[in-house]
């Protein structure tokens, strides 16, 4: 008997089909997104850290002025592991190579094709080095006269993104590194040794969270030793390590809340449809139950459908999102070396993408039913489930001063609340994502055109390896130097920033208020992005501590800098010094209106903002992210817009058969019917603004508690209207294909009614 | 002659053809009230289906108030229905979301000249249920609204099919006594279909249908008032 009644699983689905592949379409978006943001995030973490684990990657890395003597003995009082590599730079037609020594307690290579060093003359080439150059395995190459031979490619912990100096931004054209031995590096008596300090018991799962103190100890007991250092840089400040991490921080963050909002739309509009159903199905379900159904075969059997649906969404787009992953990782990876580690997914996260709708949705329609299937046979033949009922909202409604077109459409609205807040939520949903994808491409933009670049007066940054001295000269007209600081808040370790000391006279700087007035350059002045996150005003003081030494200073506030992104603290560089114990004069880096003939050994890097597109390479990854962002939402919009129009077309059949009969013209039942959504649709848009910055901004926090920098969400109108364009073409587009719906309805359904 | 029905034909095709009206002649007076009486499948409401424009007929002719509206195309049967039709159904039809007086505003918000809705509230005696929604009102109150919005209109033509098919004895005498009094006040012409031959005391002309034929023509000298009728 149940199987019989179970063949009208597949009817019901059959008949409401459109409606049902859209419900399943929703599902699938919500398991494909979780598979593919966390086979992204699982993926890129297990290689990044599984790399940084595997080859040891350094928490750390330094330069000395002179060779430390006693290692051991260092690493005994510090509970650092310290090794010293050897690099030197050769110098090509059409580029330039770095030589590095093999680490083999830190930082030790990855050969990603051909084989490792085994022999002098062997060397191993960073494969994009070799791809941009046409070299291959087997290849020679000479560099400074010795000729090398190419056995393979390698990735190093130290150099997943390749920069050629430390304070670089980006990599630098035709620059590569490679692997030699450590016999051959001593062929280059010019190489200069580095420092890589690795700490035990620091936080592997992102970069250097917790080494501050370590590193600060190290720091203390080289310079008792008298050891000049340059180039200290822990790993989550340096580029070449923390530039992955980025991605890895969003993808993950978003992974869960973005797929369980879709999960939690579809149990509103699949609970909204079971609940139709079972209470059309009143009679027949009394009907049953007194010729000796139980209530758990019925359960069952209007539960099938729901957790068919679920079940079918889920599985397919889990399927679906299986081969997404590895050319979406591929391509987040362009920029970075790592060893390919094949990409792998989580048996646990592919059985939720499955499990989690199916329960939700299952566990909503349950409830839903429940209420309905607990009443007796008796209750139920009498047919009380499919008379309309009128909530307290429509009870509550007094339109007497509107139209009647407007009376009828409030009231078609708010007929059924699960269904509004199903139109409404979705339709912010929607909007959410759209203007999250417009508003952060904006955002990035605007943070490239105005954050850093646009602070620069002058285009050339040097940053030289060693602190240097005013008195000293050598600083031409149209340059000018500063001092600076890494340092973070007291307590607050990952709110990392730099704190830059400069002349009273730089013109070099654009320091304005929020009005766009300059500030002064003799006072504390802090950008307002690092305002906002510390939470701090003009007159406020703030206490942080050196990331080189320990120490702690305080400074009172006087001014916020209009910025975005960049967190820093300027202050007069006569105190900066005074403060930090430093040589009066003292300066580790110039800013020039033109380029300046350096000694570039002493340079730590050179930050050219001269060509500005350049950067903007670096957004490619988020062009994509915002084209796919602005599909999913176009796709969620017409989805929700069509489930809800069928709905309340399929909710007001003998309405708009009745209509007919009453002389409406076709148009006049169109407007009617499908122009009640229009306020509806609004509302949910003009909730999504709000949605998206509260989403964005708590994003944005957290990828900025591991990438330390704060991206602003900056709402552009023009990206709004586009926006508020497309959901509403959207909106129209599934109006049209419900005016066709309801063009079928015919006059003899309300001249039949309560005749069947 | 206000309504003239001429070999009115139609079959329908339910697999195998059926004839359900079989040459169906039919006149009525303007202001008159007529009754088709019929047992099920007489074809009494594909005659009246076809009479308010909402079905087509496969031969002969129907004239309203001298317009022929078997000639009328899909969008001119709606201008018709818009115009001269008023509609009230055996259970009612009532859209269950809109209150008492938006219900009856359904039609007057496409009348050209419709009368006002507490008027004809006040006319069906509904007016301090006016902000109640259907579900809140008995049978007898629904079909009240349902006579309202059929009549807010004024049309020349008011449709009845079983009116008070759903409803008890007391009841239907106060829906009848009500159509009575409507065909009184506003003029329209009524024609009514239901199988109780109990109501065809109270009209002017009433039609035997049997089979798909008129089979008897009865026009009533002396009508009986809605309130004496018995079955």
């Amino acid at each position: 008997m149940v199987m019989a009644l179970n063949k009208r699983v597949w009817r019901i689905l059959k008949e409401g089909k459109g409606r049902y592949i859209g419900i399943v379409l929703l599902i699938l978006l919500g398991s494909f997104y979780f598979i593919v943001a966390t086979g992204i995030s699982g993926n890129l973490e297990k290689m990044v850290v599984g790399f940084s684990e595997e080859h040891r990657q350094e928490d750390l890395t330094f330069s000395t002025d002179r060779p430390i003597e006693d290692i051991a003995a260092l690493e005994d009082q510090s509970g650092a592991q310290i090794e010293a590599y050897r690099q030197f730079d050769v110098k090509l037609p059409d580029g330039e190579l770095r030589l590095l020594s093999p680490g083999t307690q830190i930082n030790f290579p990855a050969v990603l094709s051909g084989r490792g060093v085994e022999k002098p003359g062997d060397i191993l080439l960073d494969p994009k080095f070799a791809q941009m150059h046409g070299l291959k395995i087997g290849d020679p190459i000479e560099l400074n006269g010795k000729t090398f031979h190419i056995v393979g490619t390698v990735a190093i912990p130290n150099y997943v993104y390749i920069l050629k100096n430390l304070y670089d931004v980006l990599p630098t054209s035709g620059f590569g590194i490679g692997i030699v031995s450590s016999a051959d590096m001593a062929a280059f008596p010019e190489a200069v040794t580095v420092y890589a300090a690795y700490f035990d018991g620091a936080e592997r799962s992102v970069p250097a969270e917790n080494i501050n103190a370590q590193t600060a100890k190290l720091h203390e007991l080289l310079s008792e030793q008298g050891y000049v250092l340059s180039e200290w840089m822990d790993a989550k400040s340096n580029k070449r390590i923390s530039m992955p991490w980025g991605n890895i921080t969003s993808m993950k963050s978003m992974s869960f809340p973005v797929s369980t909002a879709f999960f939690l739309l579809s149990c509103i509009i699949v609970g909204v449809m079971v609940m139709r159903m079972v209470k059309a199905d009143g009679v027949v379900i009394g009907t049953l139950y007194a010729q000796g159904y139980r209530r758990g075969e019925l359960t069952r059997h209007y539960l099938a459908i729901p957790v068919l649906l679920a079940a079918a969404g889920g599985l397919a787009g889990a399927l679906l999102a299986l081969p997404c992953v590895k050319p979406i990782v591929d391509s987040m990876l362009a920029f970075y070396i790592l060893p390919g580690q094949g990409i792998t997914f989580s048996p646990f996260n592919l059985a939720l993408a499955v499990l989690m709708p199916v329960a939700l949705i299952g566990l909503s329609s349950f409830l839903v039913m429940r209420k309905i299937l607990q009443k007796t046979a008796v209750e139920l033949m009498k047919g009380d489930e499919q008379k309309a009922k009128v909530n307290f909202i429509e009870r509550a409604l007094r339109l007497d001063g509107f139209n009647f077109n407007t009376k009828f459409q409030i009231r078609e609205q708010v007929r059924s609340i699960p269904r509004l807040s199903f139109l409404v939520l979705g339709v912010s949903a929607a909007s959410m994502i759209l203007l999250y994808g417009f508003t952060y491409n904006y955002s990035m933009d605007v943070v490239m055109e105005k954050g850093a670049l646009a602070r620069y007066v002058y285009p050339l940054e040097y940053n030289f390896k060693e602190v240097r001295n005013i008195r000293d000269g050598g600083i031409p007209a149209g340059a000018e130097p500063y001092n600076a600081l890494r340092v973070y808040p007291a307590g607050r370790e990952a709110v990392e920033f730099y704190l830059v000391g400069m002349q009273p006279d730089s013109v070099g700087f654009i320091l304005n208020d929020s009005q766009g007035n300059p500030l002064p350059r003799n006072q504390v002045n802090i950008t307002e992005p690092l305002a906002s996150r510390l939470k701090l005003k003009a007159g406020d003081t703030i206490h942080f501590v050196s990331k080189l030494d320990g120490k702690t200073y305080s400074l009172i506030i006087d001014g916020i800098v209009q910025a975005y992104g960049e967190q820093v603290i300027y202050m007069p560089l006569d105190a900066f010094n005074r403060m930090t114990g430093q040589p009066a004069g003292s300066y580790r880096t110039v800013l020039s209106s033109h380029e300046i003939n350096l000694d570039q050994s002493q340079l730590a890097g050179v930050m050219d903002a001269r060509n500005r597109d350049a950067y903007k390479d670096l957004n490619q990854t988020t062009t994509l992210i915002v084209a796919s962002v602005t599909a999913l939402a176009v796709l969620v919009a017409t989805i929700i817009i069509f489930l809800v129009t069928s709905l309340i077309i399929d909710e007001s059949r003998s309405t708009i058969s009745l209509l007919k009969i009453f002389g409406y013209r076709k148009k006049e039942v169109w407007k009617l019917i499908l122009n009640s959504s229009m306020p509806a649709v609004l509302i949910g848009f003009c909730l999504g603004l709000p949605f998206m910055l509260a989403f964005g901004n708590t994003l944005n926090g957290y990828i900025a508690e591991t990438m330390n920098m704060l991206i602003p969400m900056i709402v552009n109108p023009l990206y709004v209207l586009i926006s508020f364009v497309l959901i509403f073409v959207v909106y129209e587009v599934t109006r049209r294909l419900g005016g066709r719906k309801l063009a079928k309805i015919s006059m003899s359904e309300a001249l039949k009614a309560g005749t069947e | 002659m206000f309504l003239s029905v001429a070999n009115l034909t139609k079959s329908y095709n339910t697999g195998m053809i059926t004839p359900v009206l079989k040459g169906v002649n039919l006149e009525m007076e303007k202001g008159q009230i007529g009754v088709i009486l019929g047992p099920s499948g007489s074809g009494k409401s594909t005659l009246i289906n076809i009479i308010g424009g909402v079905d087509r007929t496969d031969g002969g002719t129907v004239e309203v108030d001298g317009k022929c509206i078997t000639d009328l195309n899909d969008n001119q049967l709606v201008e018709y229905r818009r115009e001269c039709v008023g509609f009230i159904f055996q259970f009612y039809n009532l859209v269950p979301n809109l209150t008492v007086a938006e219900n009856i505003e359904v039609v007057s918000n496409i009348s050209k000249n419709p009368l006002k809705t507490d008027e004809v509230l006040s006319a069906v005696g509904l007016s301090d249920k006016k902000n109640r929604f259907p579900r809140e009102l008995s049978g007898g109150e629904q079909q009240r609204v349902s006579i309202a919005r059929a009549i807010v209109k004024n049309p020349k033509l008011l449709l009845c099919d079983e009116p008070t098919g759903a409803l008890d004895l007391e009841t239907s005498r106060g829906v009848l006594a009500l159509l009575q009094k409507v065909n009184a006040r506003f003029g329209a012409t009524i024609l009514m279909i239901t199988h109780n031959s109990g109501i065809a005391g109270m009209a002017h002309a009433v039609f035997r249908l049997r089979g798909g034929e008129i089979a008897d023509v009865v026009y009533n000298a002396e009508r009986i008032p809605a309130g004496r009728i018995e079955w």
